[in-house]
């Protein structure tokens, strides 16, 4: 094991981080495991791929997520908001449906080949970091993603919104006895987990290759960081995600098929020794 | 927050579950249909004669075991499962490598394939009966879904053909329950053991909904909490339906491999499970019948309007339509059709 595949471990942690918070915000206070948000994923991806491809890589890093915040507005309007008074499950399997379709459409719009996104001259090549050479975009995935996480963090803690967000996380009903304006809330939240979703779509572009299975892969691994993190728990969520990217990154270093099954096993163990998650304090 | 005494409730639900002791005529009506219905599927070979409508139809039967056994667990736990393809898919794999590894007779590997599918359930169910919700689908679909990432993996080969999937063999003298391995891909021929297999656990499922083992799961569903305020055990009557139901899933999954002769990781898979759990909505969860209506339809529309791949479109969109505007499925808007009209009859 050097530097190098610790690095790799962090730069997928990194992209699981990002992705897990915005899941584990729409979690938190819509009670909806967002299924489709491994699709929101890979069309972050997709759309990332076109506009690099069109203008440049800086302008989709800019684009990507606006758009998904927009398709994160629809999501809310049309069926998070109309449909709250529904079973929760019901709305999850919504959110599946909405998935198989994206799958398609990404499909239909750009393939089924699989498409490759080169990032940007100045972040190609290494850069020498503990005393090994690394790719400098995986470098700036890892800083953009830290810097993201933290300001996430501090803007929850630190913001009006912030603070109604986190009230209307712990219980929903009562913040709106007490005067937020929950939809608001939740229009919010759900945009920006959209976003988020984009951004990191957006990132992992240059750095995995584009097929239409890639949201599918993915999800699954980050319903497991939420889990695993503690239901509707961000802070939580993101130390499960960097801690499974580099546990697995690292473990496939040693044996390629235990690593495969790491993040199945950490679940098992998670929910076997605190039912709740690592950060939860309840389990819905 | 409710306001109402928690007993009122326990025994309101109870008395609106099905009561064998107090409806045995029910129960006799329902077992005579059941027969009717058992005798009257087996003339389909004689009436269907063209053989791509009839592997269809058998297909619909192999795959609604799965969706029955999914329907079942949301019927009475109210729990949706994203993970019988685990069962479904082990006991097809249990079949193959029973067959082409070890020798068995297909007679015994339906049975050893039964028996590793059901095994399988059982420590699933452990881990996953006491959480609920989006617990309970999460955790069926990591655990499935880490079963399927262990089959494909180039030390598994041996065993189940990783990413190839698994061709089934065996001597051309060894038969299952009397049809040779070019008798079994016949699906008028094989029709019999399918459509019994179904028949039979649809009637065995539906015996145990209506017991007091069921009622005492529509109480857990209802809510887990008063019932073991109440001093019922709770794990074990949701362990064992979770069981049962993934006995019923490896039924099916074993007579698939028998019957296809290949088994592919796919059906490992979280498609798979997806798929079958897709069907049993749309066809609703309100009866047991539902979700079998579904899995026929679903076949049905994959065999007709896959082209260009877009099946999962339309099976995203016809999910999405039928959970915002029908949420009972096909069979619930039935009902309630049915329910409407008698009302004004009356």
């Amino acid at each position: 094991m050097n530097a190098a595949q610790v690095l790799n471990g962090v730069a997928l942690g990194s992209l699981l981080m990002v992705l897990s918070s915005g899941l584990a915000m729409i979690y938190g206070l819509r009670g909806v495991a967002n299924f489709a948000h491994g699709a929101l994923y890979m069309s972050g991806a997709y759309i990332a791929y076109t506009v690099s491809d069109r203008f440049n890589f800086w302008l989709a890093i800019l684009l990507v997520p606006l758009a998904l915040a927009v398709i994160g507005v629809v999501l809310e309007l049309v069926f998070f908001r109309p449909l709250q008074h529904r079973s929760h499950i019901e709305l999850g399997l919504i959110t599946f449906g909405l998935a198989l379709m994206a799958e398609r459409i990404v499909v239909l719009i750009w393939g089924e080949r699989t498409l490759r996104v080169t990032p940007p001259e100045i972040l190609q090549g290494t850069t020498t970091l503990l005393g090994v050479e690394y790719p400098t975009y995986r470098l700036s995935i890892i800083v953009i993603a830290l810097a993201l996480a933290a300001a996430l963090v501090l803007w929850l803690r630190g913001s009006r919104v912030g603070l109604h967000i986190r009230a209307a996380s712990q219980d929903i009903e009562t913040a709106g006895i007490m005067g937020v304006n929950v939809d608001r809330v939740s229009l919010i939240v759900v945009s920006l987990g959209c976003a988020l979703a984009g951004l990191a779509g957006t990132l992992a572009a240059p750095y995995i290759a584009l097929d239409p299975g890639m949201g599918n892969a993915f999800l699954i691994t980050v319903l497991i960081v939420v889990v695993v993190g503690g239901i509707g728990s961000i802070g939580g969520a993101m130390v499960a995600g960097m801690g499974l990217g580099v546990i697995q990154t690292v473990s496939t270093v040693w044996s390629p098929s235990f690593a495969v099954v790491v993040p199945y096993l950490a679940l098992t163990i998670v929910l076997l020794w605190r039912p709740t998650g690592l950060a939860g304090k309840r389990v819905s | 927050m409710t306001t109402t005494a928690p007993l009122d409730d326990i025994t309101e639900s109870m008395l609106e579950g099905p009561a064998p002791g107090r409806r045995p005529r029910g129960t006799l009506i329902g077992l005579g249909v059941g027969v009717v219905v058992l005798f009257a599927g087996l003339a389909v070979p004689y009436v269907i004669t063209d053989t791509y409508r009839m592997s269809l139809l058998l297909d619909a039967t192999i795959l609604s075991l799965m969706a029955l056994g999914i329907g079942f667990l949301a019927r009475h736990l109210g729990q949706i499962s994203l993970g019988h393809g685990a069962f479904f898919g082990v006991a097809a794999y249990g079949v193959g490598v029973a067959t082409t590894n070890w020798g068995w007779s297909p007679t015994a590997a339906v049975g050893f394939a039964v028996l590793a599918g059901t095994a399988i359930s059982l420590v699933m169910g452990v881990l996953v009966v006491r959480a609920s919700g989006f617990g309970f689908l999460m955790l069926t679909l990591a655990l499935s879904q880490a079963l399927y990432s262990l089959s494909v993996q180039t030390s598994a080969r041996p065993l189940t053909g990783a990413h190839d999937g698994k061709l089934l063999s065996y001597d051309r003298e060894m038969t299952f329950l009397g049809l040779t391995q070019a008798d079994v891909m016949n699906p008028g021929l094989f029709w019999p053991f399918a459509w019994i297999a179904l028949t039979a656990c649809a009637m065995v499922l539906w015996l145990v909904g209506r017991s007091p083992f069921g009622t005492t799961l529509e109480g857990i569903r209802e809510n887990e909490e008063r019932m073991r305020f109440s001093g019922y055990d709770t794990f074990l009557p949701r362990l064992t339906a979770f069981v049962l139901s993934g006995a019923v899933a490896s039924l099916g999954g074993a007579l698939f491999a028998i019957n296809a002769g290949y088994v592919s990781p796919e059906i490992l898979g979280f498609t798979t499970a997806g798929d079958s759990l897709i069907a049993a909505l749309i066809g609703g969860f309100g009866m047991l019948a539902g979700p079998v209506l579904g899995t026929f339809l679903f076949v049905y529309a994959q065999a007709n309007f896959n082209f260009g791949g877009n099946l999962h479109l339309f099976t995203g969109i016809a999910l999405i339509v039928v959970l915002v505007f029908m949420p009972g499925g096909i069979t619930g808007a039935f009902q309630k059709l049915w329910r409407r009209v008698r009302r004004s009859r009356r």
